[in-house]
């Protein structure tokens, strides 16, 4: 009797478990399109060099005004900026090329701002009660975070658990801006600033992985260090791209094709998008709608929450961020490539 | 016969030479744009050994002097020591031998060959910066393996000393 009640005590705990872990992983996101299963990307992990949390995220991160960092930060460096509930956040690359994660909260939220020097990816996104932590791998050269509730690994680019109690879960992204601090400081000079003060000693001066003014080192590389799933030549494998993903389909736009556009439209089955550049910022903005889009680039302004016109109302805003094209593709083998070319 | 006196200002100033090699390797040295300040993190005794990496541990303090940048990591410090102090006893033993014509000049360098694996080793903090250095695209897929690297040099330069003395190395302070 007192072995059956150890093992229904048992059970018990271990459901609770279970469910506890389940509430504490990070909030369901939509469902992407995915060019692998989730076991072939976990069998395509493998060790980046530092082991877990070799890397440290940073857990309490401490924020100064714009003035402030000044003092740090030099107007052409690269900063990943965030605008949500009414708050605006400034992340500079120099710091987060060596932590990689920022587990912040804005307004009501708990967010992660992921970034990934190896292939020049910032993403957002909600963890919930939880955070996230770097587990030291990579898949496809691109930085595998896990979660501290379930301990499931993430990757960063797809978006989706792909092993642990978490697997096949995808997050929801939170739109992170690749731009300069100067273009940053224009659009919210309200703006607060990570500041350096992450509970690491790091030399923040210095990118291990070479510079992006000038572009120097593995950034200027034609190099992929790293297997990757799928590899294409079309476009040089480190040209920065803007990618966005449905359910059905993965659109790259290049960047300097972008540059060259006020607004661009593509057209996938019944999905209808549109990409706005946002010159202020030098990036792009992108919409999604059922029907096809028209819209007049002269009618276009920019506010803190981005683009603004009469006929953006009722379109559904799509996360969009920057890449390296090699990485990109090796996601995204199916990929659209938005560059110029004449689509077939 | 006389025992050989190898060079001590020699050996000193290239075990020197290697401390820094190796800090600057594993990153704990650096030139760079930097100013002039201190920092130190609260004082936890865990913080000594929370590790960065296999054989590479957190710094718990950091001075940067005008274009000089060191992160203060006495785990860290105690491993550059250790392989400083095998180096400068495989450089002694490699010049005393050498003069003593028991030993050629490739053999002496080959007795210090245990220090390249520990220069490398400096990478495995970083690989990609190492993978980088090295230029070798798809070495990434054994960045597993450079975890073996530090305790491999160590024991190619503890075989190396023990094999120099077997050949009649003379005892440095009358010890080792």
């Amino acid at each position: 009797m007192r072995s059956s009640h150890r093992t229904l005590f048992q059970a018990l705990a271990l459901s609770l478990c279970i469910s506890a872990s389940a509430l504490a992983v990070p909030p369901e996101g939509p469902a992407r399109l995915l060019s692998a299963s989730h076991e072939a990307y976990a069998s395509a992990m493998l060790s980046g060099g530092p082991g877990k949390d070799g890397i440290p995220a940073i857990d309490s991160p401490h924020f100064s005004d714009a003035a402030s960092a000044n003092g740090f930060l030099d107007p052409q460096d690269i900063v990943f900026g965030v605008f949500h509930q009414g708050q605006a956040r400034a992340y500079p690359q120099r710091i987060l090329v060596w932590h990689e994660i920022v587990n912040d909260s804005l307004g009501a939220d708990g967010l992660s701002i992921t970034y990934c020097p190896l292939t020049a990816t910032a993403v957002g996104f909600k963890r919930g009660a939880t955070s996230l932590g770097v587990s030291g791998k990579l898949l496809n050269s691109n930085v595998v975070m896990y979660d501290r509730a379930s301990d499931s690994h993430w990757s960063q680019i797809a978006g989706v658990a792909i092993d642990g109690p978490a697997k096949g879960r995808s997050l929801e992204e939170v739109r992170v801006v690749w731009t300069t601090w100067a273009r940053w400081q224009a659009r919210h000079p309200q703006t607060q600033v990570l500041t350096r003060a992450t509970g690491a000693l790091r030399n923040y001066n210095r990118d291990p992985y070479g510079s992006y003014l000038p572009l120097q080192g593995y950034y200027a590389d034609p190099g992929v260090m790293f297997p990757v799933m799928h590899q294409d030549s079309r476009l040089p494998t480190k040209r920065m791209i803007l990618g966005f993903r449905t359910g059905r389909v993965a659109i790259a736009v290049d960047r300097a094709h972008l540059r060259e556009q006020a607004v661009l439209s593509y057209r996938h089955g019944d999905e209808h998008f549109l990409i706005i550049r946002d010159e202020q910022l030098d990036t792009g903005w992108v919409y999604r709608s059922a029907t096809p889009i028209e819209l007049d680039p002269a009618s276009l302004r920019f506010t803190a929450e981005g683009p603004q016109a009469a006929e953006l109302e009722g379109l559904e805003p799509l996360n969009a961020f920057d890449a390296m094209w090699f990485a990109w593709y090796a996601f995204y083998p199916q990929t659209v490539l938005l560059d110029g070319s004449p689509q077939p | 016969m006389a025992r050989p006196n190898p060079d001590k200002l020699l050996i000193g100033g290239l075990a020197v030479l290697y401390a820094l090699l190796y800090l600057y390797a594993i990153g704990d040295l650096d030139i760079a744009r930097a100013g002039w300040n201190w920092q130190a993190l609260d004082w936890q005794w865990q913080r000594l050994w929370a590790r960065r990496g296999p054989w590479y541990f957190e710094a718990v303090a950091m001075l940067e002097l005008g274009v000089l940048v060191l992160l203060i990591s006495p785990a860290n410090l105690v491993l550059a020591g250790l392989l400083t102090l095998l180096l400068a006893l495989n450089l002694h033993g490699a010049l005393a031998l050498r003069a003593n014509a028991r030993c050629s000049l490739s053999q002496g360098a080959a007795s210090s060959a245990g220090l390249w694996p520990a220069l490398l080793a400096g990478g495995a903090c970083c690989a990609p910066s190492l993978l980088l250095v090295l230029g070798i695209p798809g070495l990434g897929a054994f960045v597993g393996l450079f975890a073996w690297l530090l305790p491999l040099s160590l024991l190619l330069l503890v075989l190396s000393r023990c094999w120099q003395r077997r050949r009649g190395a003379p005892r440095v302070l009358r010890l080792l």
